[in-house]
């Protein structure tokens, strides 16, 4: 042991930490290497929604009407559509109801085959009908067909196809989008959520030909139902080239046919690396351009010769400890016996609103933002974050009280958990070192009150740990939400509203919210959104839907021969951040 | 000698049925639903569970369910892994070239050495090369492979540049994916000769070194240390000691005499090891991104991935049985009396 560590030591002293960068040439010109700990779920546009999948394929991949005006959220330009509405442009109804997106003409989809509105039409109607449980389909079926679900709560198709074919029109070289009520943020949405592929291409293998008789055959699909699971077929500058599981690596190719002049990197290729040392000392020797970086890891980082951190880029990204109400126990270790026994949880364990405050009061928000951010975050108040409309820091929030928490455990399940104690994993996915760190905090902590209360902490793979929660698998656990569109509304719903993202993972329902979120995106006027908004922060602090941990700040960790990145907060954070592949280069 | 082998080869069948009887009474303890997650081969099937524990059986006798098991084992269906979100049987011939190449390596460089390392600390006992011989391996044991590992990627690849982690590099992988490229093994090593393309080879190699160099030092200790200590006792026999009287050569009496009767417990060892990193050798698999079978299967393990782990026991059990074979076979060779007995 001895001679190991004085062969370590000697070894350390001669060549340091490795901090020595390869200066030099740029490694692999033409090529974008990025290295991150997530794998995607579905490069499926209208199935994926979790922020590696959605970050490798757009806007690389597939393209949307308009988009974001490069940093700035306010302002948009026009992408396979020519222009972007407006009310003084007439493509806006004065009414607020009726947007007109004139098609751009020319654009080639990677196969060859041309874009027309038609494929438009059908991009947005797959998109809302194919509406998978805990998939994006709301975003686009709230405003145009005014639910947010096409099942009902049983899982039965309540939406019918000639309503979603009359909110989508082609009108010559138009598509035209009818929307059910005015919709301060419909734009901003599709900026981020109109992905178009080709119908036919579909069709061809396999999926939804676009007719009505054939529709609810495609709703609601499992993972790799779907040929769009692993292959692509957009408009972009990149397409996808190989995504090959085994190694877990993809790469996108340059789209030499590209409508816009071809971009300047002819690849980028992404891999998945869960052991940060391997990241940092491919970012070191210049072999990885761009790297996943967690915060406690930042200082192994900073000083690297030739490497450009980016940091204090304000996020619309919040950490939450998920509270599952109705667990699925069905072959589900993570629940133990299943019972309110001492050795398990019952399925509806956190359905109990004092074992939730117990949990929230339980947990040490200062130490996770110290340890988990290095003190760059921020305890939100609920889900409205600072940011959006509505946010306030004045309203109440949850902080670390162990007699609090005590107190709420010893009412819980009518007095009877503080006697019989409990047992269950949490769960978080692997190589998050900020997940970790809460997950440990809240298992110390809880465990510190009684010696009855057992806490196991696992981690899993990204699209594994996905999966399971949609699957109601869960049953404490650290997921985050990451803006679709800067509104509240996009943070209200998903924590929420009762067919919201979460509510439907964790079994949560209030009706009070279901209402104050569909007034609060009906609304137009901003105080009267800002005082919704407000209520709602306090109804999450009254339910409890999870525990809302934390609003980092962002850094990015670049070679510094990386040039034409931008920060966007809603570009789905690929490593920390998020990436428009086009603009960049390697000089 | 073909009477032994025939005897181990007519062994195997039985040893095969006890393994199988084995795993399958692990998955007892598991309930009908995670049970039926063996039988699934396809996502689409997810959902008809209660469907699957009908048709497989899995509320009958526990001889009825190991039938049904071991039927659908014997046509290669080893369930669906989410892990790796394809059928096990793919999933594991997909990592398989991986390691075995890794193992291959390593297991070449590991016996050479440490058979030469622990004749030479034998023959000079006490010298000055048996102290560094016993000091390299004990340093090499006493340090877990993480920390060799990120020093070796540390020193050869973050210093110097030299062995990149991965499998291969960029344009060679680029080059690899491409149709100018045909995989025969999936051993890269031995693909990228017989496509004739050196550079890719010698690319191949070069990520091959230093997780072959962790696992060499980190397990060479072990068999220097057997190899040693049973030349020393065959050095001392008298059969030695009278070809020596008779005047022999030392490298004849070390080479010929000595070291083929003190190799019995060396292939013992040497037939484990290889078993155990064709298992996968998760740390070094994971410290190189190396992408295996052994991060696979503790990634599978970690996510209660069944299916994906019964696979992996599985072919596991059936390599530590074939290794098992294969020592027996060489104990043979080495050993006269073991064939006569």
């Amino acid at each position: 042991m001895l001679a190991g560590v004085v062969v370590l030591v000697v070894a350390v002293l001669m060549f340091g930490t490795g901090a020595r960068g390869a200066a030099g040439p740029i490694q692999n010109p033409d090529s974008l290497i990025l290295l991150t700990y997530g794998d995607p779920e579905s490069l499926d546009p209208a199935y994926a929604y979790d922020t590696t999948s959605d970050g490798i394929f757009w806007p690389g991949i597939y393209e949307t009407l308009i988009t974001y005006d490069g940093s700035v959220l306010s302002r948009y330009v026009p992408r396979l559509a020519t222009e972007v509405p407006s009310v003084a442009n007439g493509l806006i109804s004065k009414d607020g109801l009726t947007y007109t997106f004139p098609i751009r003409q020319g654009v080639h989809f990677h196969d060859g085959t041309v874009m027309t509105p038609a494929d438009v039409q059908y991009s947005m109607l797959r998109f809302m009908l194919q509406d998978r449980d805990g998939g994006p389909s709301w975003l686009l079926l709230t405003p145009l067909l005014g639910t947010d679900s096409t099942r009902d709560s049983k899982g039965a198709v309540v939406v019918k196809y000639a309503d979603a074919a009359k909110a989508v029109t082609v009108e010559g070289q138009n598509v035209v989008f009818h929307l059910k009520r005015p919709s301060a943020a419909f734009l901003s949405i599709l900026a981020a959520w109109s992905f178009v592929l080709p119908q036919k291409w579909a069709a061809a293998h396999g999926g939804w030909d676009g007719g009505a008789a054939t529709w609810a055959k495609y709703n609601n699909p499992k993972l790799q139902d779907r040929y769009e699971f692993d292959h692509t077929n957009g408009t972009g500058p990149f397409s996808l080239q190989t995504w090959d599981r085994q190694t877990k690596e993809l790469i996108l190719v340059r789209n030499e046919h590209y409508w816009r002049a071809p971009a300047p990197l002819a690849r980028v290729v992404i891999r998945t690396v869960t052991e940060f040392a391997a990241r940092r000392l491919q970012l070191q020797r210049g072999d990885a351009d761009v790297i996943s970086v967690d915060r406690p890891d930042q200082s192994q980082v900073t000083g690297m010769a030739d490497v450009a951190i980016q940091d204090g880029l304000p996020t619309l990204v919040v950490q939450v400890m998920h509270f599952n109400q109705k667990i699925d126990a069905s072959g589900n270790p993570d629940v133990g016996s299943g019972k309110l026994d001492g050795n398990g949880i019952p399925p509806d364990f956190f359905s109990d609103v004092h074992v939730r405050r117990a949990f929230s009061y339980a947990f040490d928000y200062g130490t996770f933002i110290r340890d988990g951010f290095r003190g760059k975050a921020l305890q939100p108040n609920g889900p409205i974050i600072q940011g959006l409309l509505g946010y306030d820091p004045t309203l109440p929030k949850f902080t670390f009280d162990k007699q609090k928490a005590t107190a709420e455990f010893k009412e819980a399940w009518g007095g009877k958990l503080w006697d019989t104690g409990f047992h269950f994993t949490e769960t978080y996915n692997t190589g998050n070192a900020a997940r970790q760190i809460g997950a440990q905090i809240i298992k110390d902590s809880v465990e510190s009150l009684n010696p009855k209360f057992k806490i196991d902490v696992r981690n899993i793979q990204w699209s594994t740990f996905l999966q399971a929660t949609v699957q109601h698998k869960g049953t404490l656990y650290a997921l985050g939400w990451a803006a679709d569109y800067p509104d509240p509304d996009d943070f209200a719903q998903p924590f929420l509203a009762t067919n919201g993202d979460y509510p439907k993972r964790n079994g949560f329902s209030d009706p009070r919210a279901d209402q104050m979120v569909r007034q609060g995106a009906e609304t137009a006027d901003p105080a009267k959104r800002t005082q919704i908004y407000r209520d709602l922060t306090k109804l999450a602090y009254e339910d409890v839907p999870g525990i809302f941990e934390a609003q980092p700040t962002q850094f990015v960790v670049m070679r510094s021969w990386v040039r034409g990145w931008y920060y966007n907060a809603i570009l789905p954070p690929l490593a920390n951040v998020g990436f428009d592949f086009y603009t960049m280069s390697k000089q | 000698m073909s009477t032994f082998i025939a005897r181990r080869l007519l062994l195997l069948p039985f040893v095969a049925v006890g393994v199988t009887l084995l795993i399958f009474s692990l998955t007892q303890l598991l309930t009908p639903a995670m049970r039926a997650s063996l039988y699934i081969t396809d996502p689409k099937q997810l959902n008809a569970l209660p469907d699957i524990i009908r048709k497989y059986h899995l509320d009958q006798p526990v001889y009825v369910q190991y039938w049904e098991w071991l039927r659908q084992v014997l046509h290669g269906d080893l369930g669906w892994s989410e892990t790796a979100r394809e059928p096990v049987a793919i999933a594991i011939a997909g990592y398989f070239p991986a390691t075995f190449e890794l193992a291959l390596y390593s297991f070449a460089c590991i016996l050479t050495l440490g058979i030469w390392l622990g004749t030479l600390s034998a023959v000079r006992k006490d010298q000055l090369v048996d102290h560094i011989s016993r000091f390299t391996s004990i340093s090499g044991a006493s340090l877990p492979t993480f920390v060799w590992g990120l020093l070796l990627l540390m020193i050869f690849y973050g210093h110097f540049g030299w062995f990149p982690p991965g499998r291969l590099g960029l344009q060679a992988d680029l080059f690899v994916r491409s149709s100018r490229f045909h995989p025969y093994t999936g051993l890269m090593t031995v693909d990228t000769l017989l496509n004739g393309q050196w550079w890719l080879f010698w690319d191949a190699l070069r990520h091959l070194v230093l997780p072959v160099a962790t696992l060499t030092y980190f397990l060479t200790a072990v068999l220097v240390r057997i190899t040693r200590s049973s030349m020393l006792e065959t050095l001392r026999a008298d059969y030695v000691r009278t070809a020596e009287a008779k005047g022999l050569n030392q490298s004849v009496v070390i080479d010929k005499h000595a070291r083929r009767n003190a190799l019995i417990p060396v292939i013992t060892l040497a037939g484990l090891l290889f078993v155990g990193l064709l298992s996968g050798v998760v740390i070094t698999e994971t410290v190189f991104n190396w992408p295996g079978i052994g991060r696979w299967g503790v990634a599978a393990s970690q996510q209660l991935d069944i299916p994906a782990v019964t696979g992996f026991a599985l072919a596991f059990a059936g390599m530590l049985v074939l290794g098992n074979l294969c020592a027996d076979v060489l104990y043979a060779v080495v050993d006269p009396r073991i064939r006569l007995k």
